[in-house]
């Protein structure tokens, strides 16, 4: 296997220039890298199996380039989680998150005022709020069984980003062998903490679906936007 | 406004006389703190005003990924998922192209001659960019999550991860899900999911081939089996 090293070698050392955008969301266009705006990651899932409930986590922001924007929620950033019920590629639901004077406030999860690119604060459904957290986890529970949390947490995403650059660079000498082999890979997201929302929702306040996936199986189309006030 | 605050001057009615027990912060409420709880009573929150889209985020590494270049990104992040396909669809399949490009020249083929291949799921490339373009995380509430289960080898035809009836896919993204490397596997692994794996045709001991189903790394994070799931920070 040391010949297969060989192969490796020369690729040394590796770029990042200024603007390197990192997936999954991380920093990944110009105009949003840095900015307290900026989605890091969303992952939905059931949390464990045969739960009546779904987890949806938005991560916001991300230390994992040590110039970016990180460590508070901006108070003038609303986070959304859309939900489309009927497979129409439009929001029927809304999860909102609204950080104030330390603590993170949640609307919905109820249909948006308007869809589409702007839209407000939903208050006449309120679903509940809870501190925002330092190291120590703060979390509530509300009547309703919708459990909710906001803080700093470490990054879960894990990706050899500094090699990807290199693996895409149309230089013929730039990692011709793609990426490295395991024991030779190094995940750049290693350490990194990010600014987490997380909401644990029973599926009866959503709904039942209609939308179908590409196999066929019964699904919530979702995605999360970060809308800034005007 | 016809913001309702009865829930907030409640919640702040009880931090005054001190049920605030369910924080977990009590050992650092001071009496400063609580002063500074009279104030949640006379300033309600303000959430008034109109929000504009700044950042959108369906399955993860589309935009890093699939668009070619800084303004490009920048409009995605300002689109919505029913109109995806329209704007950026042919993008993403010249895009995927590109990357085919990049490694035939690397390998000192001519380009035309190394293309994308149907993948594991069998999509060609105007299908598969179709279907990412929809850009939503697809969650299942009734099923298992996974972004994608090779399953086990149901049919016993060596095709592990090829779908043969067993397998789960796109029920969501699991915190410890390796969507690197299915995401390489769909755009770079043809038919078998292997294609550019980094193999030694000849035996001599080098990789004959790139590897690009796999960036080589898991997870490292700590992951939780409560909520809230991720962990304490670093």
């Amino acid at each position: 296997m040391k010949k297969t090293t060989k192969l490796f070698a020369g690729l040394g050392v590796v770029l990042l220039a200024a603007s390197v955008f990192v997936a999954a969301d991380h920093i990944d266009a110009p105009g949003i890298t840095g900015n307290s705006a900026d989605i890091a990651d969303f992952f939905a899932f059931e949390p464990e199996t045969g739960s009546n409930n779904t987890v949806f986590v938005v991560d916001m922001q991300s230390n994992v380039l040590p110039e970016l924007a990180y460590g508070t929620f901006a108070e003038d950033v609303l986070t959304e989680i859309n939900i489309d019920l009927d497979g129409d590629l439009i929001e029927d639901l809304v999860i909102q998150a609204i950080p104030r004077d330390g603590r993170m406030y949640f609307f919905g999860p109820m249909s948006p005022t308007q869809t589409g690119l702007s839209g407000e604060v939903l208050v006449d459904a309120p679903l509940g709020d809870v501190a925002i957290s330092d190291a120590t986890a703060t979390i509530e529970t509300t009547d309703a069984g919708v459990s909710l949390f906001a803080g700093p947490r470490q990054d879960p995403f894990f990706f050899d980003f500094f090699q990807f650059q290199a693996v895409i660079n149309p230089d013929v000498e730039s990692a011709p062998g793609g990426f490295l082999p395991p024991d030779e890979a190094a995940d750049t997201f290693d350490g990194a903490n990010t600014m987490s929302i997380v909401v644990e929702i029973p599926n009866t306040l959503l709904g039942t679906p209609s939308a179908t996936n590409a196999l066929g199986l019964t699904v919530y189309n979702t995605w999360v936007t970060t809308n800034r006030k005007q | 406004m016809k913001f309702n605050n009865s829930k907030y001057i409640l919640l702040a009615l009880s931090m005054l006389i001190g049920l605030s027990a369910c924080n977990n912060d009590d050992d650092a409420m001071t009496s400063d703190d609580m002063m500074m709880s009279d104030d949640v009573i006379v300033m309600e929150p303000d959430f008034s005003g109109t929000y504009a889209q700044v950042d959108f985020m369906g399955r993860p590494g589309i935009n890093t990924v699939l668009n070619a270049d800084g303004a490009v990104k920048d409009a995605y992040n300002m689109a919505i998922p029913s109109e995806m396909v329209a704007t950026f669809q042919a993008g993403f399949e010249a895009r995927l192209e590109q990357y085919h490009d990049v490694y035939a020249m690397k390998l000192g083929l001519d380009p035309a001659d190394v293309n994308y291949e149907n993948n594991i799921l069998g999509l060609d490339a105007a299908t598969l960019t179709t279907v990412l373009a929809a850009d939503v995380l697809q969650v299942a509430p009734d099923l298992p999550t996974t972004y994608f289960d090779p399953g086990t080898d149901f049919d016993n035809d060596g095709r592990i991860l090829v779908p043969d009836g067993d397998e789960v896919a796109l029920t969501g993204r699991l915190l410890t899900d390796d969507i690197i490397d299915v995401s390489l596997i769909l755009l770079f692994g043809g038919m078998e999911g292997d294609r550019f794996s980094g193999q030694d045709l000849d035996n001599d001991g080098v990789s004959d081939l790139p590897r690009l189903t796999s960036d080589g790394v898991g997870l490292t994070a700590n992951i939780l089996t409560v909520f809230p799931y991720v962990s304490t920070p670093e």
